[in-house]
């Protein structure tokens, strides 16, 4: 289903439920949404990873002002 | 954080009767074989091997302990216990670790390695293919997304049906980053009992045959950090929002009354991505955590409040500590009846100390880092599991947080001198009480203390000693009443020497011994500032310096170099980095061998001092197979010098060079020439230039122990 060579597996259930709101969302294509889906959700982790628990587990060390 | 995680629930319930029975039958064959740690320690016969030099040894490990204000406090007849060592025997400096940071120093004393052996080359690591700075000791990881169970693939989590809640299957783990193999090990197969009090880079602590470990530097708070404090206050400083290694709560003081909430661990039972979802709200990092209210009653006359928190009660006396209290972290909404039989797996326990700071005209209560709770542990902080109950029954409730002394609070006027002293003072009251149970039921084997508070309050009160009058943190009245609290700290510890000399016959060896010297930290250089000045390292078009957060910014399509961590200095490396351009081999070589001529030639224009003596490269300091996973070189600072705050974290500042106006206003991550520990014996040292990779080959000798082919030290007795 991606580019790259990569497959990734869906149930039934959840592709019927991708196509159906890749077409609401105006995407020209499933591949489009899924691809622009998983990058939106990887961005927040890193954001969330990179910008609180990162800062919080480090900024207790004592050498750091 | 764990409690939960570290149970499995639904297989254990499948695999309670299997797994127990199994359990049963080689808990009891163990027995049969192995003698438990109270009956090798016992035994006076217990630790011999053949070729013992002798039946005990005692290693009072002190961090930062300084060979020349050693020297010169011994000669003044200040230090009279450590005197009396060094009589009996030898006292030397100690070669520390480049960088002398102290997990690294540690781990080269525990392992008998350098980095390219243990894999700790800083406090900070980086990951290259994130380019995100981490903590190098310990890593607690959450659960996994999915779990197999005999074979079978199955969620980590189950959904509970119309709630937003998550039932965790799977526990995550707690790693101990430090490879390479404790040399207490080596002795428990040998047939040594030992026992290991707060080794740092030992979270969770390793197991050892016949061993007790109690973990210590390296070991988070209940929120998963290396101390993170939380103030309440009806009048917070400006600028509170920003403060690291605390959390600042703003609260009203109604009809003497102060309703607020105590956070603890990660809630991981929530499902916020429904919750999200549903309300259309990303959930804040701080409410996913884990929270208990708590109630605080002002005395309207008198400076003296109760707080009432999980059901308990506990008063205070402004300027005082109260004791620890233990809190109850609710992870899942549960009936009362459940929550209680089911605490185990749906909720954690942790522990803290209040202290009234001040009620009268402003309200202010500090409150600890959420402990581990030594009686109820959520992570394994002692090996064997049971051990840090066993102490707290016996010695009472103790800090378990790795480097337990408030800096942080103190370097935001939290905390002022008397108050840091004073909390200083219930981290050494500890120690002395772990000291004194261990040292008088110590029969044989090896046995090492750790003691953190000198090299605590030499970070954090340098600057009140004699001669820093100059220093850029030193405040003239403020600072002038503790101009003495260095020495005396000294002296506490002298004393603790002189406890562990009563117990010190012909068949036993007290080595002391330190990991790094010290000296003061005036001047801080940013060397990823020099960098970007000196065309090593670009911004992205727009970026503005000092915007630069965690190498967030950075231009690495133009990047060759780059700092992070306190020491390190790093090539972005072709094939390594994740968008690295410098290819390995003698372009690399050449960009760092012209770099490190550059650096050590800058002065610097206030004092006319070089800030770096020398840039040791990668391959002059390092052997071993980790050797690689390490910085390309790290920065020698000349004493009175450091890296920035900013740049160890990956941030860039708008002076190359700056005054520190921190109280944390001593330091010794410098050239390891500059600050070397100390070694005392009540036996001569043969080895002219002793080194802390010398030590665990020294130790293991002591005990006829064959030494492992891997460690690059010699024996120094």
């Amino acid at each position: 289903m991606f580019g790259g060579g990569h497959k990734v597996k869906v149930s039934d259930e959840l592709y019927e439920r991708i196509v159906k709101y890749a077409k609401l969302a105006g995407y020209s294509s499933v591949d489009e949404f899924v691809l622009h889906a998983l990058e939106k959700q990887l961005a927040q982790l890193e954001e969330a990873q990179s910008d609180e628990d990162i800062k919080e587990k480090l900024k207790g060390l004592g050498y750091l002002g | 954080m764990t409690a939960p995680r570290s149970r499995h629930l639904a297989i254990a319930v499948l695999a309670l009767a299997v797994l127990g029975v199994l359990g049963v039958v080689r808990q009891s064959r163990r027995a049969s074989q192995v003698p438990t740690v109270d009956e090798a320690l016992a035994s006076p016969a217990a630790a011999q091997t053949s070729g013992a030099r002798f039946d005990r040894v005692i290693v009072l490990g002190i961090d930062g302990v300084d060979h020349g204000l050693l020297q010169a406090w011994m000669d003044e007849g200040l230090l009279p216990n450590f005197r009396r060592l060094a009589g009996m025997g030898d006292f030397r400096p100690l070669r520390t670790s480049m960088p002398p940071q102290s997990p690294v120093a540690w781990s080269n004393f525990i392992t008998g390695m350098d980095s390219g052996g243990h894999g700790i080359f800083d406090f900070i690591h980086r990951d290259p293919r994130t380019l995100l700075p981490f903590s190098s000791m310990s890593e607690v990881k959450p659960p996994a997304a999915t779990i197999k169970v005999l074979g079978v693939k199955l969620p980590s989590h189950i959904n509970l049906p119309g709630s937003d809640y998550l039932l965790p299957l799977a526990s995550g783990t707690t790693e101990n980053l430090r490879q390479g193999k404790p040399f207490w090990q080596t002795l428990g197969e040998h047939g040594v009992p030992t026992v290991i009090h707060r080794a740092p880079v030992n979270f969770p602590p390793v197991e050892a045959r016949q061993g007790r470990a109690l973990s210590g530097m390296g070991t988070p708070d209940m929120q998963g950090t290396l101390g993170t404090y939380a103030f309440y206050t009806d009048n917070p400083p400006p600028g509170y929002e920003s403060f690291s290694g605390g959390k600042i709560f703003p609260v009203d003081v109604y009809h003497g009354k102060v309703q607020a909430r105590l956070y603890g661990p990660p809630n991981d039972f929530k499902d916020y991505d429904r919750i999200q979802r549903r309300t259309g709200v990303k959930v804040a990092y701080q409410e996913r955590k884990a929270s208990m209210p708590f109630t605080v009653y002002v005395d309207d006359e008198n400076p003296v409040a109760k707080v009432v928190i999980d059901g308990k009660e506990v008063l205070v006396e402004e300027g005082a500590f109260s004791p620890w209290v233990e809190v109850d972290f609710h992870l899942l909404p549960m009936p009362g009846i459940i929550r209680w039989a089911w605490h185990d797996l749906i909720g954690v326990t942790g522990m803290v100390r209040f202290y009234l700071k001040s009620t009268h005209p402003d309200f202010g209560l500090y409150v600890t880092p959420v402990q581990i709770s030594p009686m109820h542990p959520a992570l394994p902080i002692s090996s064997p599991e049971g051990y840090a109950a066993e102490l707290a029954e016996t010695i009472g409730p103790f800090y378990t947080q790795g480097l337990p002394e408030d800096t942080k609070a103190l370097d935001r006027d939290i905390f002022n001198n008397d108050d840091f002293m004073k909390q200083a003072g219930l981290v050494v009251d500890d120690e002395k009480r772990m000291a004194q149970y261990e040292l008088e039921r110590f029969r044989n084997g090896f046995l090492f203390l750790y003691y953190s508070v000198i090299d605590q309050i030499g970070h954090a009160m340098w600057r009140t000693m004699r001669g820093e009058e100059t220093h850029p943190a030193h405040h003239p009245g403020v600072d002038d009443p503790y101009v003495n609290v260095y020495v005396d700290i000294y002296q506490e510890l002298d004393a603790m020497v002189g406890r562990a000399l009563e117990h010190v016959d012909d068949r036993t060896c007290l080595i002391v011994m330190s990991d790094h010297g010290f000296s003061s930290w005036r001047r801080a250089f940013d060397l990823n500032r020099w960098l970007l000045d000196h065309g090593y390292l670009a911004l992205k078009p727009g970026v503005a310096p000092t915007s630069v957060s965690y190498l967030q910014g950075v231009d690495w399509n133009n990047t060759r170099l780059y700092g992070i961590g306190i020491n390190g200095l790093y090539v972005n490396q072709l094939g390594r980095e994740r968008y690295g351009i410098v290819p390995p081999g003698p372009q690399k070589s050449e960009l760092l061998r012209e770099v490190a001529a550059k650096l050590a030639a800058v002065v610097d224009p206030v004092t006319g001092q070089r800030p770096i003596l020398k840039v040791f490269l990668n391959e002059e300091i390092y052997s071993g197979p980790l050797a690689e996973k390490g910085p390309d070189a790290q920065i020698g600072y000349n004493r009175g010098y450091r890296a920035s705050d900013e740049c160890a974290v990956g941030e860039v500042t708008d002076a190359v060079l700056s005054d520190n106006t921190r109280r944390w206003s001593g330091d010794h991550c410098q050239d390891y020439r500059e600050v070397p520990g100390v070694i005392l014996a009540n036996i001569p040292i043969r080895k002219p230039d002793p080194a802390l990779t010398d030590l665990a080959p020294s130790i293991l000798t002591l005990f006829g122990v064959p030494v492992p082919e891997v460690m690059k030290g010699t024996p120094v007795f």
